[in-house]
């Protein structure tokens, strides 16, 4: 494989004219949690699982003290792990990009949950199978936003096709510094943070459960 | 600089003890199979006994484990998913043929070895070693495919699970071979008594070579993870100082490591019979420990 076909995303189709994708402008985020609350309205997620939340730090001592916010969701992984280890083909990738889940072919084997690198994939206590963040795929088919990035009061969520350089999240992903969860990993999320804190996008920081 | 977690979700660990029992069960299960097929290939008349508990041994053992798995499953009822919905790429695919033709070539070979038929026993037995060595370092890859956790998501696990198999395979097979001898003691002529007890001590002589292997590969792991990235360093103090460190540093390397192999290599425990078999327990319970310590730690670091 030459240099140049390394450094492309994995299985990008010619073909493809649409590719969603997500940017969440921390600048915007007011950590209010109406995504979470606007998820679970529009899933129907029972207590206890969540396909999107807001983790919450605080960093410094007053008077010099700030909250930093890292709403999160599933990444929907250009090159997922979750695909990769499923053994029965219960989640797979559409060709607009978005990782789907099959709820009649899961069997609950928690694979894909045990190799997630960012743990967002959760057991539906009802409905006992793999549940995770798929871009609101019946809303985005149906022609409307994902819920989340409706229901945002600070327009910090911007969905869109990555593909079309009209697209507001093509514009902003061309002209700001944006990050991703973990890009060590090659699993090239989807899901872009603007003026993300290193601190929040760490899981080790202030974790203290060793002790 | 202060730094405080205000607010996330629970964290929660998808895999837990039925999949560590199922590490268990099938490393004991490969372990002595390939004990069996060894001790009937060498061909000499006192390595018999070996043989025919390792063939019945490793595939009751396997009939069991994949019930651990089907337990663990959020659908039971939907396991025929896994044979008609093939990923190719999941390790899980390829377990679950393993399991499905390992039992039944170990059946097979049982039934020969015990209706005598050495030629035949032969020729299964050598096909079954590579099925026993691959249904139990396919495990070794499902926690190695696991990118995201860090004590998983090394080259080193499959070598790590095939090597601790024939451990804790080898001291299964003690155990039964002295369960044997105890049994047979009055009903058996002296010479044969002395080969057989000879026999148990060269298997514990064996289990210790093993041990040593598995220490070394164990070693190799944990210097790694002290020289890697900050999520590495965090589990390899998480399993040497932290909450894990009964389960690690007691049970697994002193209790199931250290201990049995100096009691089979001295002279005093390991010429006698009683030595070797408390070295065996001592061995199955120190990989017990390790299958815990994997699958459980493996997973007990955040992720977001």
């Amino acid at each position: 494989m030459s240099k140049e076909k390394l450094q492309e995303k994995p299985e990008k189709k010619a073909e493809a004219k649409v590719h969603y994708g997500m940017v969440i402008d921390l600048r915007r985020c007011i950590g209010c949690h109406s995504c979470s609350v606007a998820c679970k309205a529009e899933l129907e997620s029972p207590p206890g699982v969540y396909r999107s939340w807001v983790k919450i730090i605080e960093k410094g001592t007053y008077p010099h003290v700030r909250k930093f916010f890292l709403p999160s969701l599933c990444n929907n992984c250009d090159n997922p792990i979750c695909l990769t280890n499923c053994p029965v083909k219960a989640t797979w990738k559409r060709e607009d990009g978005i990782v789907v889940v099959d709820p009649h072919r899961c069997i609950g084997c928690k694979y894909c949950m045990a190799s997630c690198p960012y743990d967002v994939r959760s057991i539906n206590p009802l409905k006992r199978i793999v549940q995770k963040c798929e871009f609101c795929r019946h809303r985005v088919d149906a022609g409307i936003e994902p819920a989340c990035v409706e229901t945002c009061l600070g327009r910090a969520r911007i969905f869109g096709n990555m593909l079309d350089p009209k697209s507001e999240i093509t514009q902003l992903l061309a002209t700001l510094p944006t990050q991703v969860i973990k890009p060590d990993l090659g699993t090239y999320p989807q899901v872009f943070y603007i003026e993300a804190d290193l601190d929040a996008m760490n899981p080790m920081k202030g974790w203290k459960g060793d002790e | 600089m202060d730094l405080k977690i205000f607010y996330n979700i629970h964290y929660e660990m998808p895999l837990g003890i039925p999949i560590a029992l199922y590490f268990y069960l099938t490393g004991l299960s490969a372990g002595s199979f390939v004990i069996s097929v060894i001790s009937t290939i060498g061909g000499r008349k006192e390595y018999k006994p070996i043989g025919r508990i390792g063939a019945v041994l490793a595939p009751l053992l396997l009939i069991l484990a994949p019930f651990t798995l089907i337990v663990d499953l959020e659908q039971p009822p939907r396991f025929w998913h896994l044979f008609l919905y093939l990923n190719l790429k999941s390790p899980i695919t390829y377990g679950s043929f393993l399991l499905t033709a390992y039992p039944i070539n170990g059946l097979i070979y049982a039934w020969y070895l015990f209706k005598g038929n050495a030629r035949l026993a032969k020729i299964l037995g050598l096909i079954g070693i590579p099925l026993a060595i691959c249904t139990h370092g396919y495990t070794g890859f499902i926690l190695a495919l696991g990118k995201g956790r860090i004590l998983w998501s090394t080259a080193l696990m499959p070598t790590l699970f095939i090597v601790s198999a024939m451990v804790s395979g080898m001291a299964l097979v003690i155990l039964a071979a002295a369960i044997r001898y105890a049994y047979r003691y009055q009903y058996t002529p002296v010479e044969e008594r002395e080969s057989d007890r000879a026999l148990i001590l060269n298997l514990g002589k064996m289990m210790g070579g093993m041990i040593i292997a598995d220490l070394f590969l164990v070693g190799n792991d944990i210097l790694v993870l002290l020289t890697s990235t900050q999520e590495a360093l965090h589990v390899a103090h998480l399993i040497l100082f932290g909450k894990f460190q009964p389960f690690f540093v007691g049970i697994e390397i002193l209790l199931g490591g250290f201990l049995p192999m100096f009691m089979v290599f001295l002279p005093w425990t390991g010429r006698s019979l009683r030595g070797v078999v408390v070295a065996a327990v001592l061995v199955m319970i120190g990989v017990l420990a390790m299958r815990y310590v994997v699958v459980v730690a493996g997973q007990f670091l955040p992720l977001h």
